[in-house]
C-alpha cells in the first residue's frame, strides 16, 4: 500500500479489475402492491468505484441490490455489466460472476472455511490445486492465518472473522464486482470499524466495482466513492460523492437523512494518508538515549518515535522522558496513539482525544511507521475540505427514476 | 375408500342406526376412560416434574424415562400388564395413565424449568412461601407449556385406549375386535369404521375442549 | 488478529456424549441376556417350548424387523421428497392441507387401521395389509420433520447460496438437506419408534411378528408368551430407538 498522498476516486495507479454496471429503468412490482418497490432506477456504477446504497429502511435499496445479481428478477428495465447485457442470461451463470455478501458473511455452518470459499471456483471447474493455492492467496488478503483458519468450521470464528471469510468467499473467482448487503451490520463498532479499515485496504488493492447497501450514513461517507440516497420505491433522492452530499444535499430528505453534524462527517470523508504528516526523529530499543535526546533537540522535536526491527511503533517519550533514560527500552506503551494511513481523519482524531497527544503516530504497510499526524492537519483539512466540496464535480455518474419527470432533464 | 360404495354405505347407516345405543355407549365409555385418566396424568406428571425440576440429575432421569416409556410400544406394555392384573379395566386404566403421564411430565418439567428465576425471585422476595410461589407463579406461567403436553397425551392415549380393548378394557376399541373377530362376516368392516371414525371424532371433541380449557384456564397476561 | 478469537471447540463427539448410548444398549443386551436366561432356566410346558424355542423366535424377531424395514423404506421414500416438495415455491400452499391429512392419519387408531384395511375389500391382507397401515401411521413424522428441518434453515443461507450462482437443486442438495438433516433423522427416529411398535399389531391380520406371542399368551392364558413376547417387543423397540439415535449422533453435520 502507497503511504503517500492518493486521491482516492480516480487516477490510481493501479489497475482497475472491476467492470462499470448500468441499471436502465429498472423496475421491481410485486402482485398486490400498488407502488412498485423500486420504481424506474437508472443507475450507472463506475468501474472499480465504491458506490454505497443508503435510505430508510424499506426504501428498496436491497431490492436495488439484488435485482443486480438477479437474485430478484427485474419486472422492467435492462441490466448491463460492462459491455455486455446481462437481462436475460442464466442468472446462476450470472451470480458466479458477481461476489455477494450478507450480514454476518452467510457461512454454511456445515462447511470448512476452506470449503466455504471453494464453492464457487469448484463450481466453475477448477481445480483442486488451484483452488487450494486460490484459499491461501484469499485468507492472506483478508489477513486471516491460513494454517490456522483454513480447517475450521464458522462456529469456531469471532462475528469478525465470519465476515472476513464471507468477503474471502465472495472474492473466490476474482469476479469483477462484489454486492454486499448490510456487510458489517452484525459485529460490534469496534470490529466493524476494523473490518472497514481492511475493506479499504483490500479495495485499494483490488480495485473492484463495489456495490454496498448499508443504513449507516457513516459507513456511507467512509467506504464510499459514490453514495446513493434512497427514498421509498427506490427514488434516487441525491447520487453524488460523499463531500458534496454533506456540503450541498439535495434537497430536506437528504438532509435530514445525514442527521446532524455533518460538519464533523466529513471528518470521515478524508484518510490520513490525504494529508501532510510531520516527520519524526526515530529510535530503536538499545539506542543511546542521550543520543536520542540530542537528534530531537536539534530537529526542535519534542519527542522521539521507538520502533522495532520491522519499523513498528513501541513507544513516543518527551525530551523529558529520554532525561531519566540512558538507553531506549524495548518494551511496548500499550498508551501510545497509531492509526493507520487508511484510517479516516475522524478515526485520527478519536485516537488523539483518547490519549490526549494531540497528535498521532501514522503506520502504512504491514504497520510500519511512516509520520506523525497532528491536530492542527485534522483542523486544516476539515476547513479545505469544506471549500472543495462546493466546486462542482464534472463527470458525476447518472443515477435517476424513469418515471421522475424533474430528474428527466438532466438524464444524459 | 373401497368400502363406502353403495351398498355398504347403506349397510353403514343401518348398522349405526340399528347399534346407536351401543356405539353411543362404547364411545362415552372411551372419552370417560381417556378424560379420567388424563387428569389423573396431569397431576401425576405436574407432581413429579415439581419434585425432579430443581435438580439437573433428576430432570435428566426423568426426560430419559419419558423418552424409554414412549418408546415402549403399548401393545407390549398391555399385555405385560396382563400378567400382574389380568383382564378388564383396571389394566387398561394403569398403561392409559402411564402413557399419558409421559408427555405431560416431560412438558412440565421444560415448562417450570422455563420460568424467569427472577420472577421466582422477587415473588420469594415478597415474602411467598416456596409452596405458594410454586402454586401462584410458577405453575401458572408454566401452563401453557404443560398443557400443550395434555393435549399431545389426550391425542396419542386415545389410540392407546382402543387397543387396550384387546384385554377387555372399555370403550370404542371392542368394535375393532368385534370386527376382526368376525372378519368377512356381516357387519364386520361397518364395525371396524365405525370405532375408527369414532376414535377420530373423540379425539377432535377431546382436542377442541382441551383447547377451550386452555383458553379458560390460561392467565390473560400470557395467553397468545 | 486483535478479534477476541473464538475457542475452537472440539468437533468430535465427546465421551460425554456417547455415554447415554453405551448405557442404553448394555442396558438392552443385560435385558435380552437375562430374559434368554429365564426362558432357558424356565420349566416349560409343551404349548411354551412350541412357541419359545431359540428358532421360531428367531423367525418371529425376523418378520418383525422385516415389517419395520420395509415400512421404514418406503415412509421414507414417500415421506421426504413429499416434505422437500412442499417446501419448494409454489408447492408451498399445499403444505398445510397435506399436514392436515397426515395428522388425521396419526390421530387413527393404529389398530382400527390395521384391521380395516385388512378387512377392506380391493386392499391386500397380511403382510402387505400391514405395511400400508404402518406407512400411514408413521409418514407423519418424517414428512413433519422433513419440512420442518428445511424451513428451519437459515434463509440467508439459503440467499448467499443462490447469490455465489448455485442452482437450485444445488443449494437444495448441498445446503439445506445437510443443514436438515438432524431435525430430519429425529423425525425419521421418531416414525422407527412408531413402526416397531405398530408392527406388533400386525400378528392380528396375519402379518406376522412379535405380537404373535402377545396374542397367543393372551388368547391362550399362557404368561409366559404373553411375557416373553411383550419384552421381546419392547426391547426390539428400545435396540431400534439406540440405532436411530447412533446414526443421529455419527451423520450430524460437522460444525453445527
Amino acid at each position: 500500500m502507497s503511504d503517500t498522498a492518493t486521491a482516492r476516486s480516480e487516477g490510481d495507479e493501479r489497475t482497475i479489475t472491476g467492470k462499470a454496471i448500468r441499471l436502465e429503468g429498472v423496475t421491481k412490482r410485486y402482485p398486490g402492491q400498488q407502488r412498485p418497490a423500486v420504481d424506474g432506477v437508472t443507475l450507472e456504477i463506475p468501474a472499480g468505484q465504491v458506490v454505497m446504497l443508503v435510505g430508510p429502511s424499506g426504501c428498496g435499496k436491497t431490492t436495488t441490490l439484488k435485482m443486480i445479481n438477479r437474485l430478484i428478477e427485474p419486472t422492467e428495465g435492462r441490466i448491463v455489466l460492462g459491455e455486455e447485457d446481462v437481462t436475460d442470461i442464466d442468472g446462476d451463470d450470472l451470480r458466479r460472476r458477481i461476489g455477494y455478501v450478507i450480514q454476518a458473511g452467510g457461512l454454511f455452518p456445515h462447511m470448512t472455511v476452506a470449503q466455504n470459499i471453494a464453492i464457487v471456483p469448484k463450481m466453475l471447474g477448477w481445480d483442486d490445486a488451484r483452488v487450494k493455492e486460490r484459499t491461501t492467496e484469499l485468507l492472506d488478503l483478508v489477513s486471516l492465518d491460513p494454517d490456522t483458519y483454513r480447517d475450521r468450521y464458522p462456529k469456531e470464528l469471532s462475528g469478525g472473522q465470519q465476515q472476513r471469510v464471507g468477503v474471502a468467499r465472495a472474492l473466490a473467482a476474482d469476479p469483477p464486482v462484489l454486492l454486499m448487503d448490510e456487510p458489517f451490520g452484525a459485529v460490534d463498532p469496534i470490529t466493524r470499524q476494523r473490518l472497514q479499515d481492511e475493506l479499504i485496504r483490500i479495495q485499494h488493492e483490488l480495485r473492484k466495482t463495489i456495490v454496498i447497501v448499508t443504513h449507516d450514513f457513516d459507513e456511507a461517507v467512509k467506504l464510499g466513492d459514490w453514495i446513493v440516497v434512497f427514498r421509498e420505491g427506490a427514488h434516487i433522492a441525491q447520487y453524488d460523492t460523499p463531500e458534496r452530499i454533506l456540503a450541498e444535499p439535495a434537497d430536506e430528505f437528504v438532509e435530514s437523512f445525514i442527521g446532524s453534524g455533518a460538519g464533523l462527517k466529513q471528518l470521515g470523508l478524508q484518510r490520513v494518508r490525504d494529508v501532510d504528516l510531520a516527520e519524526a526523529v526515530t529510535a530503536r530499543p538499545g539506542d543511546s538515549a542521550a543520543d536520542a535526546l540530542a537528534r530531537a533537540e536539534a530537529a526542535g522535536h519534542g519527542h522521539v518515535v521507538v520502533v522495532d526491527e520491522r519499523d513498528r511503533p513501541l513507544s513516543w517519550p518527551s525530551r523529558r522522558a529520554l532525561q531519566r533514560m540512558t538507553s531506549i527500552p524495548e518494551a511496548a506503551d500499550p498508551k501510545t496513539p497509531v492509526v493507520g494511513s487508511g484510517a479516516t481523519l475522524n478515526d485520527a482524531l478519536d485516537e488523539m482525544l483518547v490519549s490526549s497527544a494531540g497528535a498521532a503516530l501514522v503506520t502504512g504497510h504491514r504497520g510500519a511507521f511512516v509520520g506523525v499526524i497532528t491536530v492542527e492537519v485534522v483542523m486544516a483539512a476539515i476547513s479545505a475540505v469544506r471549500a472543495a466540496a462546493s466546486d462542482a464535480m464534472a463527470g458525476a455518474p447518472v443515477g435517476t427514476n424513469a418515471s421522475d419527470p424533474a430528474a428527466r432533464g438532466s438524464d444524459g | 375408500m373401497s368400502y363406502e360404495t353403495d351398498g355398504v354405505g347403506n349397510n353403514m347407516g343401518e348398522f349405526v342406526t340399528g347399534r346407536v345405543g351401543e356405539i353411543a355407549f362404547a364411545s362415552v365409555q372411551h372419552l370417560s376412560l381417556v378424560a379420567q385418566s388424563l387428569v389423573i396424568a396431569t397431576v401425576l406428571g405436574v407432581g413429579i416434574a415439581a419434585l425432579v425440576y430443581r435438580n439437573a440429575t433428576f430432570s435428566a432421569v426423568a426426560n430419559g424415562v419419558t423418552a424409554i416409556g414412549l418408546t415402549i410400544p403399548a401393545f407390549a406394555l398391555i399385555g405385560l400388564m396382563v400378567a400382574p392384573l389380568g383382564f378388564g379395566v383396571t389394566p387398561a386404566v394403569v398403561v392409559v395413565v402411564f402413557y399419558a403421564v409421559l408427555p405431560i411430565l416431560r412438558n412440565a418439567v421444560v415448562g417450570l424449568a422455563g420460568v424467569d428465576q427472577a420472577v421466582v425471585e422477587s415473588a420469594r422476595g415478597i415474602g411467598m412461601s416456596r409452596f405458594r410461589t410454586f402454586w401462584r407463579v410458577e405453575l401458572p406461567i408454566a401452563w401453557p407449556v404443560i398443557l400443550s403436553g395434555v393435549r399431545i397425551s389426550g391425542q396419542m392415549v386415545m389410540g392407546i385406549a382402543a387397543v387396550a380393548a384387546f384385554v377387555l378394557g372399555p370403550g370404542l376399541g371392542g368394535l375393532i375386535f368385534q370386527g376382526l373377530s368376525r372378519m368377512g362376516g356381516a357387519g364386520s368392516i361397518e364395525s371396524i369404521v365405525t370405532a375408527v371414525v369414532g376414535v377420530i371424532v373423540l379425539a377432535l371433541v377431546l382436542d377442541l375442549a382441551l383447547l377451550a380449557i386452555g383458553r379458560l384456564t390460561t392467565p390473560k397476561g400470557i395467553r397468545v | 488478529m486483535a478479534e477476541a478469537l473464538a475457542s475452537p471447540t472440539d468437533l468430535a463427539p465427546t465421551r460425554r456424549a456417547w455415554r447415554p448410548l453405551v448405557v442404553q444398549v448394555v442396558a438392552i443386551l443385560a435385558a435380552a441376556a437375562a430374559l434368554v436366561i429365564w426362558l432357558l432356566t424356565a420349566d416349560l410346558s409343551p404349548v411354551e417350548r412350541e412357541t419359545l424355542n431359540a428358532r421360531s423366535l428367531l423367525q418371529l424377531i425376523g418378520q418383525h424387523l422385516w415389517l419395520t424395514v420395509v415400512g421404514t423404506v418406503i415412509v421414507l421414500a414417500i415421506a421426504v421428497p413429499l416434505g422437500v416438495l412442499l417446501t419448494r415455491g409454489p408447492m408451498r400452499r399445499f403444505a398445510g392441507g397435506v399436514l392436515a391429512v397426515a395428522n388425521f392419519g396419526q390421530a387413527a387408531p393404529a389398530v382400527g387401521l390395521i384391521v380395516l384395511i385388512a378387512a377392506a375389500p380391493f386392499l391386500p391382507d397380511g403382510f402387505w395389509a400391514a405395511i400400508i397401515a404402518l406407512v400411514i401411521y408413521a409418514a407423519l413424522p418424517v414428512l413433519g420433520n422433513t419440512m420442518v428441518g428445511i424451513r428451519g434453515v437459515d434463509q440467508r443461507l439459503v440467499e448467499a447460496g443462490r447469490g455465489m450462482g448455485m442452482t437450485a437443486p444445488a443449494v437444495l442438495f448441498r445446503v439445506e438437506l445437510p443443514l436438515a438433516v438432524p431435525v430430519m433423522l429425529s423425525g425419521v427416529r421418531t416414525a422407527l419408534v412408531l413402526l416397531v411398535g405398530t408392527a406388533a399389531l400386525a400378528s392380528f391380520i396375519n402379518g406376522g411378528g412379535l405380537g404373535l406371542l402377545i396374542t397367543t399368551g393372551v388368547n391362550l392364558y399362557e404368561l409366559r408368551v404373553l411375557v416373553t413376547g411383550a419384552l421381546l417387543t419392547a426391547l426390539l423397540a428400545l435396540l431400534i430407538d439406540w440405532a436411530g439415535r447412533v446414526v443421529e449422533h455419527v451423520a450430524r453435520p460437522k460444525g453445527m
